[in-house]
């Protein structure tokens, strides 16, 4: 069957297992059919060499968390990412993957209205206790939240969907500590109601685009467009490759992760007493693996806190992995636990995780976490 | 089971009713090894076999039977048993990064991937050991050792995902083995589940242990004699202090000779490493480690120890250089710097992934003092059979790795690639030369076998094999040249190869 | 391969010697002539071929037949700064080697198994049979030297060995110490070298360059009073072979007076270590790796490799 991959980028793989160690399946499992290596060996044998699309073959590419640990490992600079994702397009388009009922839970994603009907709906249903506990979220989804309001115009403050409705705390955090370095940020809402990064991941790249488009067509500016969630930032940082056309690319090109944009600009932030704490950065994978910018992170914490502890897995996932948890959640029960064994063997007080998933995935297995913007926003309004 | 989760078990091909049970098949072969183990640590579709068929050498072929996991000793143990019941050859396993394809199966036989059998069981330090797994990851275990202040000295280039037991069976190197010694003067004891199903111990902690150095022989003999499930291996204390050194010349045969002089001189650096100017131009392009672009071959040179002496070494090895035509040495000034230059050293096959899609990547040994003739010969080879050839070698015990770079997509590549390589192991022996320094003879080198050895000389070999394995049924077809025993694979069973081949 | 398939006179006629009959022993200096137990009677005694063959300082090779005395080798070896691992007590190369004992100065020396590169033996066929191969790092094919290494002459007469030789340091100085804990100073110590302890008294040789040795010197003062000696000599007496753990309760074995080798685990007894049979699955091994070797027995018979 043809995957639609480009010979090139499959061909690129020289078989040299290098990303075996970084690829959180393979850590857990020790099977060659979860690892980066293993998953691009049956895309060509199904596409080169007309191999079944057998259960198995399906399972190696499920089971996949999409968190590209694999990419920078990667000495031959496979484009692992795209080719998973152009697999997953390819296979829920013949509807080998992605079943109906799946495809309607990302539906509602592009609807912020309904998104926060069935989050506020959750909130309710979790306090019941009806929500079963492996789907790992938070114990206080919020119910009701006051609106954001503009602080200026320098900056678009991406919104988006899951993170508005979840976790709009962490976007005043983020706009306030903007403001407290002279940036006036206009949160984009509605302009803007979600990065299709969900969707793409469970191969519904037509979705994708279309959101991208609509979000290219209501920010047409140039001012920098600033992100919170680092799935968010690297699925709009990626546009440009998604649409192909140099408009997306121009877009691309002014997508900051927010912690990327004020490593830039810590100078301008006030100097204040650092708090007491101990604090474990723990890199969403789409920051560090796949935006690469999380040292940012760490230079726009440091001032603020007493202590920064890195976590010793060389940025292993966390199993969160957008629907990921939701989907394999054995799996990812397993990744966690192995990441929560790291983040508890070095003893931090806080940890600063910067991509709404991995909260909720940290959380579920009872490691609370805080976004880096509502550390510093606590240091500054201390 | 909820309806949700059924829904997803249907797709991922979990659900029992979709697939078809595992755990009870119409192959006594499997039951059997399903009821030793478990049904999802026994694997046999396709896609696994297909997977299994194949290590990170550039040789196809591979034809894999059941594939198991094993978790302890006494399932190993069971494995074998079964294996002898069936009359089927075992193929050991790690992570399958071995470059002369000793992890491929042939004709079907049980695979015994030994991934999930990763603990660092204990740290002796009173007795200087550690006993691990064989699935522990190279780096990972040197990672553990930290906090205590030790590592585990053998480094090969793949150590962030080589297992344990692959460098014990491969004898593998790295860098750092110029001064410490490649990992059989590592490894102190080995527990090992034998072709018949016997768990020996080889070696053992005490300082000379009786009988045959069975724990010696073992070491390096690529799986042939069965499976290593624990292994107690020397930590090596870190060092407190190191110099590293970066060395250009204008002539590759400077740097080489550089290397003999500072061995000459009674010198044994932790590691001493020469790229020539094609594999230092990709590595900058790659990771900007900061090496000449301009140098024909630059030597990363580090001594290291306790703070006092390894000035006079690092001056030495300078004065040497400048002797030789060095136009720069430079220090690294940091650990910053150290790391980086490293970096590139270690990442150099990435590097060139970065200008052909495939390379293959030999490895023979010479004289220190042949090493200029050599890579001058290998220069020609590229010349006459129109190939990149780069060199980056281990010349501080004169292990080159010369690197054929191709698209394996250009019509009759294959054959010249091939043809050039043999006439680069013709040179390399011609020279007073071995066939591999660290990655083996595999399936890859049996056929030059007869170059190094006499006939007499491969008898004995297998001779040893036999002792231990008497069936070959450990991983048939591998080291030893057609005409010996254990190389022509009794254990063959056809399994329908189907699309998969 | 240029040498290795040639003709060599000197080992064809000492193959021609060996033969393929008969019960057959080489005969060394006889230092150590009764380990493994007595040669059975009405064994042909032979003598090894001797001489330096090639000696390559800058490579830091030599290959020596095995008749040569390791007093002689190492003399022309210390012309170049140079030694082997191998322990000097009168013996010869081929005999040093089929004992496979280390020297006492080991951690400062080196292991004789890592020492041997190649191997040249004749087989009980009376064929001229080469293992391993003349470079510092090899993994061509099975470890033919690591086998013979230790192996008492009783799977093939050692004719002629490639060596791996090491630059000896620039400073060696013996201290010896009667208020040291010899264990702690082991762990101290960055690379220990031999560190002997007789239960009371502690003797360590520090090694390096001169200022290390210095460096060390100072460090070692903070442990206990320290005095510079003489290089000791090995008492003659039995061998054990402990963990390194295991020396630091020396009271519950029966060694009698003793030195031992901390961090190593050799331990220079008066009295003999017990014997411990090899387990059943290792014996097989031995047993099947003698028979394939040396079919008809006729290689130094009445040795026993194993089981001590
Ligand atoms: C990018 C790259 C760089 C490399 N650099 C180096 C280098 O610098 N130095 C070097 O020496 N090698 C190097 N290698 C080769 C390879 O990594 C080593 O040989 C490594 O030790 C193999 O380990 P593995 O776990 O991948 O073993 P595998 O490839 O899985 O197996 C290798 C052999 O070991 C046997 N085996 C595995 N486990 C066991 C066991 N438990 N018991 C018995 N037999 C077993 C297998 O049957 C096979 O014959 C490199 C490879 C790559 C891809
Ligand atoms: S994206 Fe993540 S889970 Fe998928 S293969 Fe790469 S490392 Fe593994
Ligand atoms: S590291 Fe890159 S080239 Fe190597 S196996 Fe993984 S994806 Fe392929």
């Amino acid at each position: 069957m043809d995957l639609h991959l480009d010979e090139d980028d499959l061909n690129s793989c020289v078989q040299c297992g290098l990303c075996l160690p970084h690829c959180p399946t393979f850590r857990v499992t020790g099977d060659e059919a979860m690892s980066p290596r293993g998953r691009i060996h049956l895309m060509r044998e199904v596409q080169d060499n007309g191999a079944p699309l057998t259960p198995e073959v399906l399972e190696s590419f499920e089971t996949c968390v999409q968190c590209r640990g694999c990419e920078p490992a990667c000495p031959s600079s496979v484009p692992y990412g795209h080719l998973m994702e152009r697999t997953r397009e390819t296979l829920a388009d013949a509807g080998a993957i992605t079943p109906l009922w799946q495809r309607a839970m990302f539906a509602p994603l592009a609807t912020p209205v309904a998104l926060k009907a069935g989050s506020a709906a959750l909130g309710v249903a979790k306090r019941l206790k009806l929500v079963p506990k492996r789907l790992g979220l938070p114990d206080d989804l919020p119910l009701r939240q006051e609106p954001l309001e503009p602080t200026g115009t320098d900056v678009y403050f991406f919104t988006g969907c899951v993170m508005d409705a979840w976790q709009r705390d962490v976007h005043r955090s983020g706009m306030r500590v903007l403001k407290a370095a002279g940036i006036g940020a206009t949160p984009t809402n509605e302009l803007a109601p979600c990065c299709g990064a969900l969707h793409a991941h469970a191969g519904l790249a037509d979705q994708t685009r279309d959101l991208a488009e609509q979000m290219m067509g209501n920010l047409r500016d140039d001012k920098p467009i600033l992100v919170d969630s680092a799935g968010c930032g690297a699925a709009m940082k990626d546009y440009g490759h998604l649409l192909g056309t140099t408009e997306a690319e121009a877009f691309s090109s002014r997508v900051f992760d927010i912690q990327e944009f004020l490593a830039d600009h810590v100078g301008a932030l006030p100097q204040v007493d650092p708090l007491d704490l101990r604090v474990a950065v723990q890199d969403p994978c789409h920051l560090r693996h796949v935006q690469r910018v999380h040292l940012a992170t760490r230079t726009v914490l440091a001032p603020f806190v007493r202590e920064l502890v890195e976590i010793n897995d060389d940025g292993l996932c966390c199993g969160a992995g957008g629907a990921y948890s939701v989907l394999q959640p054995e799996l990812a029960g397993q990744i966690r636990d192995r990441k929560v064994n790291s983040i508890s063997a070095v003893q931090p007080d806080v940890v600063a995780s910067a991509n709404p998933g991995c909260s909720l995935h940290l959380a579920g297995a009872g490691v609370q976490t805080l976004h880096p913007m509502q550390i510093v926003d606590e240091a500054l309004s201390q | 089971m909820s309806l949700l989760r059924r829904a997803v078990d249907r797709v991922r091909g979990t659900d029992d009713s979709v697939r078809g049970a595992q755990d009870h098949t119409t192959d006594p072969l499997l039951d059997a090894l399903i009821d030793a183990l478990d049904p999802a640590r026994v694997k046999f579709d396709d896609a696994q076999r297909s997977l299994l068929g194949k290590d990170a050498s550039v040789f196809d072929g591979g034809n894999a039977g059941p594939i198991c996991y094993p978790t302890s000793t006494s399932e190993v143990v069971a494995i074998m048993k079964i294996a002898t019941q069936f009359d089927r050859a075992v193929v050991p396993r790690g992570a399958g990064t071995g470059l002369a394809g000793g992890a491929i199966p042939l004709g079907a036989p049980i695979v015994v991937a030994v991934t999930k059998m990763r603990d660092v069981i204990e740290i002796d330090e009173a007795n200087g050991v550690a006993w691990v797994e064989p699935g522990v990851i190279n780096l990972d275990l040197t990672r553990h050792l930290a906090p205590l202040g030790y590592h585990f000295a053998p480094d090969p280039s793949s150590q962030q995902v080589c297992t344990i037991g692959g460098n014990v069976a491969n004898n593998s190197g790295g860098p750092h083995c110029l001064a410490y010694g490649v990992t059989n003067a590592h490894i102190q004891a080995i527990e090992v589940v034998t072709p018949a199903g016997d768990v020996v111990m080889l070696g053992g902690l005490d300082a000379e242990p009786d009988g045959y150095d069975l724990r010696g022989v073992f070491v390096g003999s690529e799986g042939t004699l069965g499976i290593a499930t624990k292994v107690a291996v020397k930590l090596t204390k870190n060092r407190p202090a190191v110099r590293t050194l970066l060395l250009s010349f204008s002539s590759v045969r400077d740097a080489a000779n550089t290397v003999s002089g500072v061995i000459a001189a009674g010198i044994v650096p932790a590691a001493m490493e020469v790229m020539d100017n094609a594999i230092t131009q990709a590595v900058e392009n790659y990771v900007n480690a900061g090496y000449p672009r301009d140098a024909a071959a630059v030597l990363l040179a580090e001594v290291d120890g306790p703070n006092e002496g390894i000035e006079i070494d690092a001056n030495r090895i300078r004065e040497i250089g400048l002797e030789n035509n060095a136009t720069d040495v430079r220090l690294a000034a940091d650990e910053a710097e150290r790391a980086l230059l490293w970096k590139g050293r270690k990442t150099a096959f990435g590097a060139v992934a970065q200008i052909a899609p495939n390379y293959y990547l030999h490895d023979t040994v010479v004289p220190r003092s042949k090493l200029a003739d050599v890579l001058d010969q290998i220069y020609a080879i590229a010349a006459k059979y129109e190939l990149l050839i780069m060199n980056v070698f281990h010349a501080g015990d004169g292990n080159l790795h010369p690197l054929i770079v191709f698209d394996g997509r250009d019509e009759g590549i294959l054959d010249r690639v091939h043809a050039a390589g043999a006439e680069i192991i013709e040179a390399s022996l011609a020279a007073g030369g071995v066939l591999s320094g660290e990655h083996g003879i595999g399936v890859e080198k049996q056929a030059y076998m007869h170059l190094l050895f006499s006939d007499a000389d491969l008898d004995h070999q297998n001779r040893l094999r036999r002792a231990f394995d008497p069936t070959c049924r450990a991983n048939p077809g591998k080291v030893l040249p057609a005409g010996h025993s254990c190389a022509d694979i009794q254990h063959l069973r056809s399994v329908p190869a189907g699309l998969w081949g | 391969m240029s040498r290795l398939h040639t003709a060599d006179p000197v080992l064809d006629a000492f193959a021609k010697e060996v033969g393929t009959e008969g019960a057959v022993a080489i005969s060394g200096a006889q230092t150590r002539w009764n380990t493994g137990g007595e040669l059975a009677a009405g064994t042909r005694t032979i003598t090894a071929p001797s001489g330096i063959v090639e000696y390559i300082p800058e490579e830091m090779i030599v290959t020596v037949r095995a008749g040569t005395s390791v007093a002689e080798l190492h003399a022309e070896l210390r012309v170049h700064g140079q030694w082997t691992a191998l322990p000097e007590r009168g013996g010869t190369v081929g005999g040093a080697i089929a004992v496979g004992e280390n020297d006492y100065r080991r951690p400062a020396r080196g292991d004789v198994r890592t020492a041997v590169l190649q191997v040249r033996y004749v087989s009980a066929e009376g064929e001229i049979v080469t293992g391993g191969g003349p470079t510092v790092k090899n993994v061509s094919g099975f470890d033919i030297p690591r086998l013979i290494t230790g192996s008492l002459g009783t799977l093939g007469c050692i004719a002629e060995v490639l060596l791996r030789t090491n630059p000896m340091p620039s400073g060696q100085r013996w201290f010896t110490s009667a208020d040291v804990n010899p264990f702690a100073l082991h762990q101290m110590l960055l690379a220990p070298g031999p560190i002997l302890w007789d239960g009371a008294t502690t003797t360590v040789m520090l090694f390096g360059h001169d200022v290390d040795v210095e460096a060390d010197r100072g460090r070692i003062d903070s442990l206990g009073t320290f005095t510079e000696v003489d290089a000791p000599t090995m008492p003659s007496g039995f061998r054990w072979s402990l963990p390194p753990a295991d020396l630091q309760d020396l009271s519950a074995l029966d060694t009698g007076v003793f030195v031992a080798e901390v961090g190593v685990g050799t331990v220079h007894a008066e009295k003999p270590q017990p014997r411990t049979p090899l387990s059943p699955a290792v014996q097989l091994i031995h047993d099947r790796m003698k028979a394939e070797f040396d079919p008809t027995g006729r290689l130094n018979p009445g040795r026993i490799v194993g089981g001590r």
